[in-house]
């Protein structure tokens, strides 16, 4: 059995560019006895993925490295190349995110699993046969058919590829396994089999698993030790209950307080942040029973390859003025869809009823054109929707040049990006979206859709790109819009915790149906249809190792 | 796995004019003076100065491209001053009679006489002046098509996507040498014939960079947004696709020049071009007329063609290093 | 999201998915108007390539893999395909037809009138060329009978030949293939081959040689560079033959014989290859620095592979993906290539017979080889779309 412990270590990336030398990972000490779990959590540029990478020598040749980093023993600099890779999988092996491009696209899966097998041929895995058959037994381990050994990258789901990496990663009974953020992009429930499976198998065998993650949850849920980055350096470290649920340091407080608890008072209708949007009006708008958006027997199909696919199937749906509603589903329910038809931007299908205020949808160019000031959309991804080229100020005036409104565009703009709580609105009029950090972004994203004063927000996950501290933020200045403006919103997102934070109903979807819809409170507190249960079952929980003993 | 890029991204804060307002109404009613007083002009005119210096500096760092740059001008510069130097009578060959013919380079011809007694280096310059217009032309030309082409083949799906495609479709696949001997066949003979038919046949490579350009603009979510904002495609094709295509339109023409300049070459040496105008591809057809290559006339062979290389390799210098001036840009997004 | 997004609309074309992840500008070439190929498709991902390895969040249901509702979709039947593939060749070869024939009749510049201006020719001469070449009648009924000429292989008489248009070409093609296609198996080889390696050793001493050499070479006229060796291997030193195929008195077919088409070929082949391995060299390059940041790279470097293993067994099949697209298009431009080359070297082929025909001016002739030449290439097109899809495992099961 193997430790692997870093001592001391930093990385530094020596850079050409007038930024100078970058420093990734700065004085971190961590151990990682044999048979542990730690998990390190960090959002994106804490240097978790840097650290990790040095434990099998795969930095890049620009950086440097200071401090020790040991394996059973052995301090890895002083290992030749050869050794290097004789340690590489053998004794410790990665699964990466296998959901995106971590699989050589064209070449059987099953193929490269055997290749890991061939270079490190232990005694035991001696002719192709043994390979072969060591094989099947490893994809039998990760709940796959054998059929998926053929099988090309692109032919499996998110799911199935992150199988194959964890296949592949206990292919030569290594003592370690690194997993890197194994779950992102992945569903709930998918996410839950996936670290239930590897928690699992990791603890059979008495493999030591290192995993890093930004979902604090997911870490809690499946190492018994946590350890907190943040600019590279380590902030808190210490069993996972004590960090999730006592945590000591500022930093580590925002990380778990920005996971809401399902179910905890506290936290509904609030989400947790140091800098909650501003509330102004002295009785803040509530939910009204006037229904501003309305769809009835709602459905979409879709040409595919194998002919027509109903991706929405007989929705109904009533957005209230001042109502926050958020369309629960994983990816595939039809919910973007939904949000894209809602606005005029998808054909539906003929008996489909789409209303807004009262009247039918227009269907003409220049009516949705109008319609479109009343009902405004968000994607998903802020850095996205932003031309890279174009300033605040031109990202927030777009919409008011393209609708043709010429008076007060100054106004309007400072009014709009002020309303998303941008301030002051004028520092930041001339800025290009790469200056602005990714909360900003979606702030000035939002900016945007305001200024055309719309009655109705469809946000398409508007935090999933966010880093979890910012999160809060975005989430309660929907709460403020609504508590000022009297704005309705509807929210996509697969995350239940977002509904509790913030939405007054919520609907949950499933294979582009509506399974159930209802108050937040019951609906969450009381789920009825299966589905609901099972997603909520998946949510991960912040404590020691819930999925582990879930099983 | 790409490291993860330590720098936590820094809000830019430049301090506009314009006072913080308290207000948080977004309707904007709150009297802030009439005239607004945007200083952004300034600030927008500065960033782009400090882009442009910046480049710069990017540009003379690429020791080829600066040695390129300098060819270029020298050649440029010869080319429009040709007149002053060699009076167009020396090209006159009833006014060559005393000038020993096929004169290998010496003192007294430095580059050697051709098989009518001009001076190789008199014919080197007005042919700078021809085979440079030719491929400046044929490129603007080609690249006006192309990125028509390339912008509504990316942008339009349909019917009339699918149209513009298919004729995209014909010009990559058909190699542009073999249309461009058509058209310069059945055209009246003429620089601007040769022009035309560059130009017309060669666009077909930039339309395909602009596509892939266009198409993956095209998939990014500001599209998206633009158009939930209401917009049309006349707002998406001119604000969003055609300002971020331009850059490697740009970068391309330098680029697309060299290329031209070998197919006015070649034209020209397969009899297609002008012969009452000098240009480095008529001296070359001269030289295969008189065999000059297996009679041992190395001159008159060679000073045309290492001309073209230097232009050539000159405007690939440059168009290399001004892509990859533009292209981290294109990448950071 | 299995959702289908609204600008998706040409699924699995390979013209854009592989080669918009192609080669980057990083390494990209020469732009190349006048070659009439590309080696810079732009760095960007197109939408369709992204989305073939993108597809497909959900999991595996423990209820069993196969039902799971995002399963990446499976079909695209090869027959549809090929079929789409075939349609495009033939409006390609459609407009080649059009273009063959609306080009030498409609553009100003009579074509008899040109004859005339070479010789002397009275007025009853030229009216009776006008009616030999069918010019006096309707344009309809000239292009019905064109059409039917291509139909049945009668591609008119040639002016200055006095033989068939058809025959000259069956006569004159066997050594144009044989020219362009051993330059085209050596170029390919010589350019991936030391493409591949002088992406892998960036910046090296040996990428910058091989990386300036190929931009000189790409940055002469064919033609020169055939002058240039004409000059010093068959002129100076006297080495090889300066033109031609085959020397007359030898007995075909001998051992002699075969030797002495080698020579000849020598020549030619070289100039050939110098001019195009450059590009390919520059695709290759490019599209192996593309793939080096892919993360499926790394995989393979935990797992323990030597760096020689990771760029054989893992980036190279993937940069040949896109890099075959774009060769088999700059096929293309050597093949035009072909006509400088043949006119310099006298080769007996298609190339000369157009050089010929440009200077005659032979209209029917350089109708009959633009036809010719369009056809070999839309075919070598198709051909290489076919084999696209036998080598991309995303295009061909999906």
């Amino acid at each position: 059995m193997t430790d692997l412990s870093f001592e001391n270590v930093s990385i530094t990336y020596r850079s050409s560019s007038d930024r100078g030398d970058v420093v990734a990972v700065k004085d971190v000490s961590l151990d990682l006895p044999a048979g542990a779990t730690l998990g390190i959590a960090g959002e994106s540029g804490s240097g978790k993925s840097t650290l990790i990478m040095s434990a099998l020598r795969l930095l890049p040749k620009s950086a440097r490295l200071d401090g020790r980093v040991l394996l059973g023993g052995k301090d890895l600099q002083d290992l030749n190349f050869g050794q290097i890779r004789a340690v590489r999988w053998a004794q410790a092996s990665i699964v990466f995110q296998g959901a995106l491009h971590s699989l050589n696209p064209v070449r059987e899966v099953g193929g490269q699993i055997i290749e890991a097998l061939t270079h490190h041929a232990k005694d035991t895995w001696t002719t192709p046969e043994k390979r072969r058959d060591r094989m099947f037994e490893l994809l039998s381990e990760v709940d796959l058919d054998r059929s998926k050994a053929i099988a090309y990258p692109h032919e499996l789901s998110g799911g199935q590829k992150q199988r194959i990496m964890i296949a592949m990663a206990l292919a030569c009974e290594p003592d370690i396994i690194i997993a890197d953020e194994p779950t992102t992009a992945l569903d709930v429930i998918v996410q839950k089999q996936i670290l239930s499976g590897l928690a699992a198998l990791v603890a059979e065998r008495g493999i030591s698993l290192l995993m890093i993650s930004h979902d604090l949850a997911v870490l809690s849920a499946v190492c018994a030790n946590l350890a907190i980055m943040r600019h590279g350096k380590l902030v808190e470290y210490g069993p996972s209950d004590e960090v999730c649920l006592r945590p000591q340091e500022e930093y580590t407080k925002q990380l778990a307080g920005a996971f809401p608890q399902i179910g905890d008072p506290e936290s509904r209708l609030n989400p947790r942040t140091l800098k909650p949007a501003e509330v102004t009006r002295a009785q803040p708008y509530t939910m009204g029973d006037e229904v501003v958006l309305e769809a009835k027997d709602l459905s979409v199909s879709f040409d595919t390859r194998h002919g027509r696919e109903r991706a929405v199937r007989g929705v109904d749906l009533a957005l209230h003025k001042a109502e926050i509603l958020a369309v629960v589903g994983q990816s595939g329910s039809g919910k973007t869809t939904l949000a894209r038809s809602l606005l005029g931007l998808q054909e539906v299908e003929p008996d489909s009823q789409l209303s807004f205020a009262g009247k039918p949808l227009p269907k003409k160019a220049k009516a949705l054109r109008t319609f479109r000031r009343q009902v405004q959309m968000i994607l998903q991804d802020p850095s996205g929707s932003l031309n890279p080229k174009r300033s605040v100020y031109e990202a927030v005036v777009e919409g008011l040049r393209v609708q043709g409104i010429r008076d007060r565009e100054y106004e309007r703009v400072v009014g709009a990006l002020e309303a998303a709580e941008l301030t002051p609105a004028a520092d930041y009029l001339e800025s290009i979206p790469q200056e602005l950090s990714g909360g900003q972004r979606q702030r000035v994203v939002i900016a945007g859709a305001l200024a055309l004063d719309p009655q109705v927000l469809i946000a398409d996950e508007p935090v999933a790109s966010l880093d979890a501290s910012v999160r809060g933020e975005i989430l309660s200045l929907f709460l403020a819009l609504k508590k000022n403006l009297g704005m309705s919103a509807l929210i996509i997102t697969h995350d239940l915790g977002l509904a509790w934070n913030i939405a007054d109903t919520v609907a949950v979807m499933k294979k582009g149906e509506i399974v159930e819809y209802g108050d937040v409170d019951t609906v969450l507190k009381d789920p009825q249809h299966a589905y609901t249960q099972e997603l909520l079952a998946a949510v991960p929980r912040l404590g020691s190792q819930s999925l582990v003993r879930n099983e | 796995m790409p490291a993860n890029t330590p720098a936590e991204a820094a809000p830019g804060k430049p301090s506009g004019a314009g006072s913080p307002s308290n207000g948080s109404d977004p309707r904007g009613s709150d009297p802030r003076g009439s005239a607004p007083v945007v200083d952004g002009a300034k600030l927008v005119r500065e960033r782009r100065l400090n882009n442009a210096k910046k480049n710069w500096a990017l540009f003379r760092s690429d020791i080829p491209a600066m040695v390129g740059a300098v060819v270029l001008l020298f050649f440029i510069v010869i080319a429009v001053v040709a007149p002053l130097i060699a009076p167009e009578s020396m090209l006159d060959v009833t006014k060559q009679l005393d000038v020993p013919r096929y004169a290998p380079p010496s003192l007294e011809h430095p580059l050697g006489t051709d098989d009518l007694g001009r001076e190789m280096w008199v014919r080197i310059l007005w042919g700078a002046r021809v085979s440079i217009l030719v491929g400046v032309a044929a490129t603007v030309m080609s690249m006006v098509i192309g990125t028509i082409m390339g912008l509504a083949a990316g942008h339009f799906t349909g019917l009339f996507g699918g149209i513009i495609m298919r004729i995209v479709d014909f010009f990559i696949v058909l190699p542009s040498l073999l249309l461009a001997i058509v058209l310069s066949s059945v055209l009246e003979r003429g620089v601007f014939t040769i022009v035309v038919a560059i130009g017309l046949t060669s666009w077909a490579s930039t339309a395909r960079i602009v596509r892939s350009q266009t198409l993956s603009v095209e998939s990014r979510l500001y599209i998206e947004r633009a158009r939930i904002l209401g917009a049309g495609h006349r707002h998406i094709l001119f604000r969003h696709l055609l300002p971020s295509v331009m850059p490697l339109v740009l970068a391309n023409t330098t680029l697309t020049v060299g290329g031209a300049i070998i197919a006015e070459s070649t034209l020209s040496f397969l009899g297609l071009g002008d012969t009452s105008k000098e240009s480095w591809g008529t001296i070359l057809k001269n030289s295969m007329d008189v065999s000059a290559a297996t009679s041992g006339y190395w001159w008159y062979v060679l000073t045309p063609g290492i001309a073209i290389l230097l232009v050539v390799l000159a405007f690939t210098m440059v168009g290399r290093a001004l892509e990859a001036i533009i292209n981290p840009a294109l990448r950071s997004r | 999201m299995s959702t289908p997004t609204h600008d998706d609309s040409r699924p699995g074309d390979p013209n854009q998915g592989p080669t918009g992840s192609g080669p980057g500008t990083t390494g990209a070439g020469p732009g190349s108007a006048g070659k009439g190929t590309d080696p810079a498709s732009g760095g960007a991902a197109s939408a369709t390539g992204s989305a073939a390895s993108a597809s497909g969040s959900g999991g595996a249901a423990l209820t069993g893999p196969d039902q799971d509702m995002d399963e990446p979709p499976a079909g695209g039947s090869f027959a549809r395909y090929f079929l789409r593939k075939l349609g495009g060749a033939a409006t390609s070869m459609i407009l080649v037809v059009l273009l063959g024939f609306f080009a030498f009749r409609l553009l100003p510049g009579d074509p008899v009138l040109k004859i005339a201006k070479e010789r002397p020719m009275s007025p009853a001469q030229i009216a009776e060329l006008r009616s030999q070449y069918g010019l006096d009648k309707p344009v309809i009924v000239q292009f019905w009978d064109y059409l039917v000429g291509i139909v049945t292989g009668d591609l008119g008489e040639s002016y200055v030949y006095r033989k068939s248009v058809a025959s000259l070409i069956g006569e004159y093609l066997g050594p144009t293939l044989l020219l362009t296609a051993t330059a085209a198996v050596i170029a390919i080889a010589l350019g991936l081959w030391l493409g591949q390696l002088s992406a892998w050793q960036r910046n090296s001493l040996f990428d910058k040689v091989a990386s300036s050499t190929s931009l000189i070479f790409w940055s002469v006229p064919t033609f020169w560079l055939g002058l240039i060796l004409l000059m010093i291997f068959g002129g100076t030193l006297q080495w090889l033959p300066t033109g031609g195929m085959v020397t007359p008195s030898l007995e075909p077919w001998s051992a002699a014989a075969v030797i002495d088409v080698i020579k000849h070929l020598i020549l030619p082949v070289i100039t050939l290859v110098a001019v195009v391995y450059a590009q390919f060299l520059m695709v290759m390059r490019a599209s192996l620095l593309e793939e080096m940041s892919e993360d499926y790279l790394t995989t393979a470097r935990a797992k323990g592979l030597t760096e020689d293993e990771v760029r054989r067994k893992h980036a190279v099949p993937n940069a040949l993906l896109p890099t075959v697209t774009v060769v088999f298009l700059h096929i293309g431009g050597l093949i035009a290539g072909a006509v400088t080359v043949e006119a310099v070297f006298s080769w007996p082929g298609l190339g000369k017979l157009t050089f010929e025909a440009i200077r005659g001016p032979d209209l029917p002739l350089l109708q009959g080889t633009f036809v010719v030449f369009s056809a070999i290439i839309i075919v070598m097109n198709l051909a290489a779309d076919l084999v696209y899809r036998f080598l991309d495992p995303r295009v061909r099961r999906a």
